[in-house]
């Protein structure tokens, strides 16, 4: 090198290269990820030794969003943050509604949104299978699972309407009835999808499948509680956990003894696929129990939307469901004017991103695929926003603290 | 018919028939996973619409080496399906031709190894040392399995003497000597790795390093490797087909299937052995790891290969 010498000669410093590392960056777009988020991985050859994990690639400032609406459009507007758990986004923001204002929805409603959480459980566990069998390049399975999900998407078009955002929930019920048909359709394709579910366990245990997640993205016990994971991803680390045990909502209540939480000590990938394989079993018993115990009686109230938007108060309230990823949180604060002050959204996607840092940290590059989709991430949950000068290709989070600020003007 | 004219007619051939072959393991993937599936001429229309993209050399590429590898590739690899293919049809081979094959069909993946890691992208890189892993991996069982047919019976590295052995015995090599059987089995467990599918698609897995040493191929550089891959594999499954498989020797001394016959039986048996070592293994695996498949093929290909020198040596 004998380029001119920039500066005072003091200034030069010595700088250590270390050709072994190479630093990758593992998305933000990248064909393991379905969503954005950027994993800066340094790796020597296979071994993974340091991951940075960067988020804020789709921040849509939905909570922002959610205050310059009313409540009912609120409601629409929380069933689109995410595209597989919809329901129960809605869930949890109707829930905080009914209960500032006083409303308790008949009990066949709550049955029905029982119901329609359990389909929606299933669909998204098998939605991750077929994501977690592409990851490790098993393709005929990954067709398979998707295959049989079908199945559960024609279910929830037969009662709601609709394949994805299903618009099931409204304040004090629901929207739409189940008729007896529909009772027959679903109880038939729970005995049909029970005997593909038994199939796809099997071939999860196939050796090929058994060698690319055994012992791979090992979360320990301790990590998960320091962490605060939540849903499979805390249940396959032996974290007893589940918000329809603990905390029951809806027609929790009532299936109380139906309610068997799934957990493995093992805390791989492997651990964790299988808890959510033997969830989609305890799904078919719950919705079994459900269609037998459905009672009779109105779905939803007799006053109108708007009548009952209107008596909602000035409050506020905290409300948590067991979304398919885990524990979803929101805190919702009304202002008794038909809108809202403010809606908090805590996805389960937020915790658990954190438990990527311990469980890659030692692996190899091939098993970052597997390990991310293991906790299942949706990352458009749970951004923030960066904000990136092109002049010297700075990029800087803001948080929530700062954003606040900013739109108060100063005030806070 | 003359040998040069025949020659010269084995290069559009091997083009147009290691596509189909390609066509149709897709199509037959798409039916064993309960879908439709592409028209069976679908590599056609792909590599025709690939060469009528743009050509895109990244700023990071040495772009010479990087526009020429795929070139290669694609050359080298046509050449060594089309020796056997003339091979098959003129009835005389060049003395230790065997041995040109080999190298032609390991300077095909040496050239994609090459042009990924000049392409800058650490991707390539990673898919480079895979790559390279893989290839000394399968490369090694591979050779020494082919070493064991210049024992007992052949004599020979030469490809039509094999071919003339297996008329004279009236049964393939793999069906009348147990060396040969062995030293088959191995070649076949060799062929997945080196037609780079699934299990052992390690270098270019695209959910783990995104198409690996391809990552930054596009266009007509993409189609001639799309080409390079497509022959090489029919190359693979051809050659095991000369060489221990020779099934118009069943019918020698019963029925003159004649030229033709026995080319289209060559073929046909040539396709149904890589719908077992290609198509199969793709629909039932998963993808392994780069040290699980490197044990593998370190282990029971390895072993498989060195017993059969053994007992051709033995002359079993």
């Amino acid at each position: 090198m004998k380029k001119p010498m920039i500066g005072k000669p003091d200034d030069v410093k010595e700088i250590q290269v270390d050709y072994t590392r190479l630093r990758i960056p593992f998305g933000p777009v990248h064909p393991a990820l379905k969503e954005p988020v950027s994993l800066r991985v340094t790796v020597r050859k296979e071994e993974i030794l340091d991951v940075d994990i960067v988020l804020g690639h789709v921040h849509r400032g939905i909570e922002a969003l959610a205050e310059n609406r009313n409540l009912v459009q609120t409601l629409y507007l929380v069933e689109r943050i995410c595209g597989i758990c919809s329901h129960s986004h809605t869930t949890c923001y109707v829930q905080a509604l009914e209960e500032i204002g006083g409303i308790q929805p008949s009990e066949r409603a709550l049955y029905l949104r029982t119901l329609i959480f359990e389909l929606e459980r299933m669909h998204s566990h098998l939605f991750l299978l077929g994501i977690m069998a592409y990851e490790a390049g098993f393709d005929t399975l990954f067709m398979f699972t998707w295959h049989v999900r079908e199945n559960i998407l024609d279910l929830f078009e037969t009662i709601t309407g609709n394949r994805v955002h299903h618009s099931m929930n409204t304040v004090g019920g629901v929207r739409w009835n189940v008729t007896p048909q529909m009772i027959e359709k679903t109880s038939a394709t729970m005995k049909n999808v029970e005997k593909s579910f038994k199939y796809i366990y099997d071939v999860f245990q196939d050796k090929t499948v058994e060698k690319r997640l055994c012992e791979v993205g090992v979360l320990s016990g301790d990590e998960a509680r320091e962490l605060c994971v939540v849903g499979p991803t805390a249940r396959g680390s032996g974290v007893d956990m589940d918000v329809r045990r603990d905390y029951p909502y809806a027609a929790y209540n009532e299936l109380e003894g139906d309610v068997s939480v799934v957990v493995r000590k093992d805390g791989d990938v492997f651990a964790r696929t299988e808890v959510r394989i033997l969830e989609l079993l305890e799904s078919i018993n719950l919705i079994r129990k459900i269609l037998e115990k459905l009672p009779g009686g109105p779905i939803s109230q007799e006053e109108s939307l708007l009548k009952l938007m209107r008596k909602i108060p000035e409050d506020e309230t905290v409300s948590m469901v067991e979304a398919p990823r885990g524990e979803l949180l929101y805190f919702v604060k009304t202002n008794g004017r038909e809108g809202l002050w403010r809606l908090k959204v805590r996805t389960p996607t937020i915790p658990n991103v954190l438990g990527l840092k311990p469980m890659l940290i030692g692996c190899e590059i091939a098993d970052i695929p597997v390990t991310v989709a293991s906790i299942d991430p949706c990352m458009a949950c749970a951004n923030r926003i960066t904000i990136v000068d092109s002049a010297n290709e700075e990029a800087k989070i803001v948080g929530l603290d700062a954003l606040w600020r900013k739109r108060r003007g100063g005030e806070k | 018919m003359n040998t040069a004219a025949t020659l010269f007619l084995a290069f559009p051939a091997v083009f147009i028939i290691s596509l189909l072959f390609e066509g149709v393991d897709r199509k037959v993937h798409a039916r064993m996973q309960k879908r439709i599936g592409p028209p069976i001429i679908q590599p056609f229309y792909d590599f025709i619409k690939l060469f009528n993209k743009e050509r895109i050399v990244p700023v990071t590429a040495s772009s010479r080496i990087f526009t020429a590898m795929p070139l290669v590739a694609a050359a080298a690899s046509i050449l060594g399906a089309a020796i056997p293919l003339s091979n098959i049809i003129t009835e005389t081979s060049i003395v230790g031709d065997l041995i040109l094959v080999l190298y032609l069909l390991a300077m095909s993946s040496i050239a994609l190894m090459v042009g990924g890691s000049s392409s800058g992208n650490p991707y390539g890189a990673i898919g480079f040392s895979r790559k390279m892993s893989m290839v000394i991996a399968y490369e090694v069982p591979m050779l020494i399995a082919i070493v064991s047919l210049a024992f007992n019976p052949c004599h020979s590295l030469t490809i039509y003497d094999v071919v003339w052995t297996q008329i004279k015995m009236r049964s393939p090599l793999a069906f009348s000597y147990l060396s040969g059987a062995v030293a088959a089995t191995a070649f076949l467990l060799c062929i997945p790795a080196a037609a780079m599918a699934v299990p052992f698609d390690i270098p270019e897995a695209k959910t783990e390093v995104v198409h690996g040493i391809l990552v930054e191929y596009g266009g007509p550089y993409l189609a001639l490797i799309k080409l390079a891959k497509a022959t090489s594999s029919f190359a693979l499954t051809f050659l095991v087909v000369t060489l221990f498989f020779y099934t118009p020797a069943l019918f020698e001394g019963y029925v003159s299937l004649g030229h033709g016959g026995n080319l289209l039986l060559c073929l046909a048996t040539a396709l149904a052995f890589m719908l077992l070592t290609i198509t199969v293994p793709r629909t039932v695996f998963a993808r392994l790891k780069i040290g699980q498949a490197f044990k593998f093929y370190w282990i029971i290909p390895l072993m498989l290969s060195v017993a059969s020198v053994v007992l051709s040596v033995l002359g079993l």
